[in-house]
């Protein structure tokens, strides 16, 4: 990705940097016995994943809880930045297969509380020096996020669907927020990758496959970019173009002088009229010869 | 029945015959209700997708006449004539100079009801209107251009129109083709690009006297086509309209054509008869009416069902073919290492996503030329100048039934007189039988003698008036036309300019974004050596290059010692055909297409094989050589159908076919 860190959401959360909190992930810890008792890879990685889901099962009880929690700790200054993260947060998640998160809880360490205000852990995952000396709490603060987006995904929803009923103009952005989330989830795979995620065994093509899904969401981002400069230019040129040629033919329009063809085709009336009368006549002299009146 | 009255029927039905032949018996400018595309098309729903940055339909028509054009194509017009003969003499005369620019005037107006109807029937933005202006090229040879960019899309196809009218006034109210008052007689050209219909040098339908110069219009294209490529040049290469190259009688090749029908055969050239459509007098009367609203009556009678028949036709065409050299030529303007690689296409991600950005640019174009096209609707059709054509539309309605009058009052002048010549001559007849004539019986016959003078003379006087009404007209008409004409084309010139400043800055704007964007390419598109099927054969390949030879995807063009030429879109390898591809060989006298797949530069395997006039058949090719009929369940391997670039095109195989023989 070539964008510099500048974008609006991001640039947001730097001008709030608050301290980072990382606490230890509670979810996602492995059960070694019945991992152990798989012969194949594959065996493996299913096993993981029954347990996985098994987590997550018994968290989705207290799904609606830890929801409210988490959401209270959004921006409450407006509806734009509110808008903005709760944007941030789904983007955040797109791509994001049961496999990743179980690869997310591996490698991430670090707890982070459902109190944790949203914008630290944005910032967190933004900040570089973490970046290079603790991937694995970028990584933390990430499935954090994810997690809250995909477990809290009818609420997360209810409230873009919300916010954008009370202002249409809120999603004209969303492409910088697509932006600003394609940059943390490129972090995201860079940090997987320093902590040799690509290569375990176990998760290394869940990693992989996210690392490759984000060069198609970035083509894809990119391009929705390319298509918004093209929307822009189109609707510049094209509304000037129309209301140049509108008034060219305007002018054009009312220089023709009807008159002129209206007096042509009088004109051509009267010199057939005139005609017809010479010919009415002459078949009148005619026919007056031919019957010898007046001769 | 006495016996008396019957051979007086018999004469008078044998003299009455005499007489019309004798005297003519004038026409009264008769037309057709419908058009025969009304009665053989019916409306059917677009079915086909329009690719990005694509133009479904180009209405192409004379505009205007350039001042160092005029003499030669008032002469050409007058001399090259549809639907009769005129004197050597009436050619640039004052007259033909009329008829000549009023075709130019209606052909503008009409062409914009032939517009509404297909713009009305195609997705938005993708029809356009393609004002031509006649001019002389560096030969003085007779031509015609686009005033505005709207061809320099790639299009499905293009319809050419032209409102005609014969040469000679005075023959108006005959048999022969005239564009006046409630008649109109289209000519028209549906054409696509001959890669789609190569076998009709990609014309669809067309009326019949101008064939020839479709036919051979299309195989000039053709041929400069192949000319641009082996400059290394895919784009700008425009047809001049078809009834210019009628009128300067090229020599066309052989093509096979057919009345149209609803089922017309494959591989052959649909025509029209040359149709007078008789409009509604109604509506015409109804004109620059308010509370009518602006009318069109060529609508029901013609443009509805024109319209209709293009429907069908792009609903059955291969859209890549007909496409994809205009799309190319329209990428290269940007990006030319990028061009000929979509002749083919590519699964390469870069590629995948440098065309998507490219259609984008297309596509930005092309709504831009849209809207160029709707306001020079809007402004002809729609504003004063329109509301003028209408005008003299009426005008030339009232003089065209005041004729129809006189012609029918000469016509029943002439049948009495007829029947008065009969009748004297019966008693005639009967006179130089047994009885003699009474007195009574006498005066009544000289009485006849002298009304069948009368008539004749009143027919003879209904004839002159007639033929003086129509020259009164032309003759203070044509003054008045000359300023329809230079207000039309400015209504064109001021839209042109207005968009080629601003259409220039978009594009360079355009560019810029492009360019920002644009990640590298690995393989690109370079012009190096191509080879046919025997080594003394060189040509020009432009497409994916090795060692200064055609190696991968990508065209080449080649031409033999006959004349002969070959165009081949596909898979090469050292310079020579190699995998799917698809061959056209234009011959000396007609042209035909090999698809499938090739091996050393030869056809080999399964191919579709397209001949004039007959329906596409696939055939078994072994070494170049048909050997038979094709296995049965083999399909063509078609360079379009799949976009894998062959690792070795030797052992290439489809990925259909990969997963059929899989285990």
């Amino acid at each position: 990705m070539k964008r510099a860190f500048t974008s609006f959401t991001l640039a947001a959360v730097l001008g709030l940097c608050l301290p980072v909190s990382a606490y230890a992930q509670t979810d996602g810890q492995t059960d070694g016995v019945q991992i152990g008792e798989a012969q194949t890879q594959d065996e493996l990685y299913q096993a993981y994943l029954r347990e996985k889901n098994s987590v997550n099962t018994t968290a989705a009880a207290s799904g609606q809880e830890r929801c409210i929690t988490i959401m209270s700790e959004f921006p409450n200054s407006g509806a734009l930045p509110r808008y903005q993260f709760f944007k941030l947060s789904e983007d955040l998640a797109v791509d994001t297969t049961p496999e990743f998160r179980a690869a997310l809880s591996q490698f991430g360490e670090g707890d982070i509380s459902d109190t944790t205000p949203i914008l630290d852990v944005v910032e967190t995952i933004a900040n570089p020096v973490l970046r290079q000396a603790a991937p694995e709490i970028v990584v933390a603060n990430m499935a954090h996020i994810i997690g809250f987006a995909q477990d809290c995904n009818v609420y997360v929803t209810g409230q873009l669907q919300s916010l954008q009923a009370s202002d249409n103009s809120l999603a004209q952005d969303d492409i910088l927020i697509a932006e600003d989330a394609l940059y943390l989830r490129q972090i995201l795979s860079d940090s997987l990758s320093r902590l040799g995620g690509e290569n375990d065994l176990t998760h290394g093509a869940a990693i992989q496959a996210y690392s490759r899904s984000l060069i198609v969401s970035r083509d894809v981002i990119e391009f929705a970019g390319f298509d918004n400069d093209i929307d822009d230019l189109e609707a510049l040129y094209l509304t000037d173009l129309d209301g140049r040629l509108a008034r060219s033919n305007e002018i054009i329009n009312s220089e023709i002088n009807r008159e002129t063809l209206g007096d042509a085709v009088q004109l051509s009336k009267d010199i057939s009229n005139t005609a017809n009368q010479q010919e009415k006549a002459r078949s009148v002299n005619t026919l007056q010869r031919i019957l010898g009146i007046g001769y | 029945m006495s016996r008396y009255i019957k051979p007086i029927l018999l004469q008078g039905v044998a003299l009455l015959s005499l007489a019309t032949l004798a005297t003519g018996c004038a026409s009264t400018a008769t037309g057709l209700s419908q058009s025969r595309l009304n009665t053989i098309s019916s409306p059917q729903k677009l079915t086909a997708d329009l690719p990005p940055g694509t133009i479904m339909a180009v209405v192409r028509y004379p505009a205007f006449i350039d001042t160092a054009a005029q003499d030669k194509f008032y002469d050409l017009y007058g001399r090259r004539t549809i639907g009769g003969t005129t004197s050597s003499d009436d050619a640039g005369v004052a007259e033909v100079r009329g008829i000549a620019d009023i075709m130019v005037l209606k052909s503008n107006y009409f062409a914009l009801s032939l517009f509404k109807e297909l713009a009305e029937r195609m997705p938005e933005h993708s029809v356009l209107l393609s004002p031509h202006a006649i001019k002389l090229d560096a030969n003085g040879r007779l031509t015609s251009e686009p005033m505005t960019q709207a061809e320099s899309l790639p299009n499905i196809v293009s319809v050419d129109f032209a409102a005609y009218t014969f040469p000679d006034a005075k023959r108006m109210m005959e048999g022969e083709p005239l564009s006046f008052g409630d008649i109109v007689t289209p000519l028209v050209t549906v054409r696509t690009d001959h890669r789609a219909s190569a076998a009709t040098q990609g014309v669809l339908l067309t009326s019949r006297p101008i064939l020839r110069g479709a036919v051979a219009n299309g195989r000039q294209t053709a041929a400069q086509s192949m000319v641009n490529i082996e400059k290394g040049q895919l784009d700008g290469n425009v047809p001049e309209l078809d009834f210019i190259t009628f009128l300067n009688n090229t020599v066309p090749v052989r093509v096979v054509s057919q009345n149209l029908t609803s089922r017309p055969s494959q591989n052959t050239l649909s025509t029209l008869p040359i149709e007078k459509i008789k409009l509604s007098g109604e509506k015409i009367r109804n004109f620059n009416i308010p509370s009518e609203g602006i009318t069109d009556p060529l609508e029901e009678k013609y443009s509805a069902g024109l319209a209709n028949q293009v429907v069908g036709l792009v609903n059955q065409m291969d859209l890549k073919k007909a496409t994809m050299v205009g799309h190319a030529g329209a990428i290269s303007q940007f990006d030319e290492s990028l061009a000929a690689l979509t002749l083919i296409g590519s699964t390469d991600a870069d590629y995948q996503a440098r065309t998507k950005y490219a259609d984008r640019l297309l596509e930005a174009e092309q709504k831009y030329l849209s809207v160029q096209s709707l306001r020079l609707f809007d402004g002809v059709y729609n504003g004063e100048l329109g509301a003028q054509v209408r005008d003299i539309l009426k005008a030339e309605y009232d003089i065209l039934e005041k004729r129809r009058a006189l012609a029918r009052k000469q016509n029943l002048s002439t049948g009495l007189a007829v029947l008065a010549t009969v009748a004297a001559g019966a008693a005639i007849a009967s006179q130089s039988g047994s009885s003699r004539t009474t007195l009574g019986e006498q005066l009544a016959i000289n009485a006849l003698i002298q009304g069948a003078i009368f008539s004749g003379s009143q027919a003879f006087s209904y004839s002159r008036r007639s033929a003086n009404i129509g020259n009164n007209y032309f003759a203070s008409i044509i003054p008045a036309l000359d300023e329809q004409i230079s207000v039309q084309v400015d209504l064109i010139d001021s839209n042109e300019t207005i968009t080629a400043i601003r259409y220039e800055d978009l594009s360079a704007k355009l560019q810029t974004l492009y360019d920002e964007k644009q990640r590298a390419l690995d393989v690109v598109a370079t012009r190096c050596g191509y080879v046919g099927s025997g080594a003394q054969k060189s040509g020009t390949w432009m497409g994916v290059c090795e060692n200064g030879l055609a190696n991968g995807a990508g065209v080449g063009v080649l031409r033999n010692l006959d004349g002969s030429a070959m165009e081949y879109y596909g898979y090469a390898e050292n310079g020579q055909p190699q995998g799917p591809g698809y061959m056209i060989v234009h011959g000396l006298t007609g042209t035909h297409t090999l698809e499938g797949n090739f091996q050393n530069g030869q056809a080999d395997g399964v191919m579709r094989v397209s001949n004039p006039g007959k329906s596409d058949v696939t055939r078994l090719y072994r070494a170049g050589q048909d050997v038979g009929s094709a296995p049965r369940g083999q399909g063509v391997m078609s360079p379009f159908d799949n976009l894998i670039v062959p690792v070795s095109p030797v052992a290439f195989i489809p990925p259909a076919r990969v997963a059929a023989l899989a285990p």
